[in-house]
């Protein structure tokens, strides 16, 4: 005979099991995938990024990693007082990571999408970015 | 059992936890596949559920995660190491938290369903807590601060996250019971030199590894 602490473990199961199977249909419902990156609410190629920034090579714990200075891409599209705001890197799957403009600042902005910042956790390392927003 | 057998026991599994998180993690991320998942399905399920039958005494996996987290902070090689290593002590703390009211001679798991739905349940519950613990402790320790808008934007990832270690879970749990009878009754001569040489073992290659790397 079954007991109720089996009846509840196998009802969890059943639960956890249909969450994660809705939760994966909507994160695939909801991907975005654009070739145009959002900063602060203006869209940009990484063409267009690529040709009016400067260049930067910063080392991390995984090497050296070269891109765009993400200081330059936020002083470039004339954001106001840069020091003044946090900025939200978002990427196509819903990750997004919120930093301030101290630590943008140090990081870069790769030709496939990704940052990197010399000195935080990897976490910070948002791949696919299709937005920065500056809050 | 005496207490310095539960200590070795938890550096022993802790160790091994945290060698295979290492050595066997990062060569499946290499090679592509979903490291996390199949580390958390398989071989900490393993790990926490083998020990928790052949010793018998709670708590004993909440130190095994904080070995195995500790050793993951010296991963030689590429990868955020913080993350991992608070997830693997989180995961240890949570299965502690879902095994507590489960007896130590493992009668409420007879049937097979009950043994496939524990493995689906525990494998879910701790690597979903354990992705939900680190996206917001590494954050707050590395500095930059915890945002909960970012948490929540990323909980649908993280929930279908957790499907894979289920399904490996469902399989592991009852295979790793199946051993349940099996008498592994070591001497205690043997039993302090074999559990203290393979957990010193495993620290060394690690540690060894790391320095080499780092230099």
């Amino acid at each position: 005979m079954i007991s109720g602490k089996e009846k509840i473990i196998s009802i969890l199961a059943i639960s956890v099991l249909l969450l994660g199977i809705f939760s994966a249909l909507y994160v695939n419902a909801t991907q975005i995938n654009k070739d145009t990156i959002t900063i602060n609410g203006n869209e940009y190629t990484l063409n267009q990024i690529f040709s009016m920034c400067t260049k930067r090579s910063i080392e991390t714990g995984e090497g050296e990693k070269t891109g765009i200075a993400l200081e330059d891409l936020i002083l470039k599209i004339g954001v106001y007082c840069p020091a003044c705001h946090n900025y939200v890197i978002k990427a196509e799957d819903k990750y997004q990571q919120t930093i301030s403009w101290d630590i943008l600042k140090t990081g870069i902005l790769t030709d496939y999408g990704r940052v990197f910042f010399p000195d935080t956790a990897h976490t910070f390392w948002v791949r696919n970015v299709i937005e920065i927003e500056v809050k | 059992m005496n207490k310095m057998k539960i200590f070795a026991g938890i550096l022993l599994f802790g160790s091994l936890w945290g060698f295979s998180e290492i050595f066997i993690g990062s060569a499946l991320t290499d090679i592509g596949l979903p490291a996390g998942a199949i580390m958390t399905g398989f071989f900490a399920l393993t790990f926490l559920v083998f020990s928790r039958m052949f010793y018998k005494q709670a708590g004993m996996q909440l130190g095994m995660g904080v070995i195995a987290g500790a050793l993951r902070l010296f991963n030689p090689f590429a990868g955020c190491h913080l993350c991992s290593a608070l997830a693997i002590m989180a995961e240890g703390a949570i299965f502690e938290i879902i095994w507590y009211k489960i007896s130590f001679d493992l009668t409420e798991l007879k049937t097979i369903t009950t043994r496939v739905s524990m493995g689906i349940l525990t494998s879910y519950v701790v690597y979903v807590g354990g992705f939900i613990v680190t996206q917001i402790l590494t954050p707050i320790i590395s500095g930059p601060g915890f945002y909960i808008e970012n948490l929540i934007s990323l909980m649908p990832n993280i929930f279908s996250s957790g499907l894979l270690p289920a399904l490996i879970g469902g399989v592991v749990l009852p295979a790793t019971i199946l051993i349940k009878n099996v008498d592994v009754n070591v001497k205690d001569r043997l039993y302090y030199p074999t559990t203290i040489g393979i957990s010193v073992l495993c620290w060394c290659i690690v540690l060894g590894s790391w320095f080499l790397v780092s230099s």
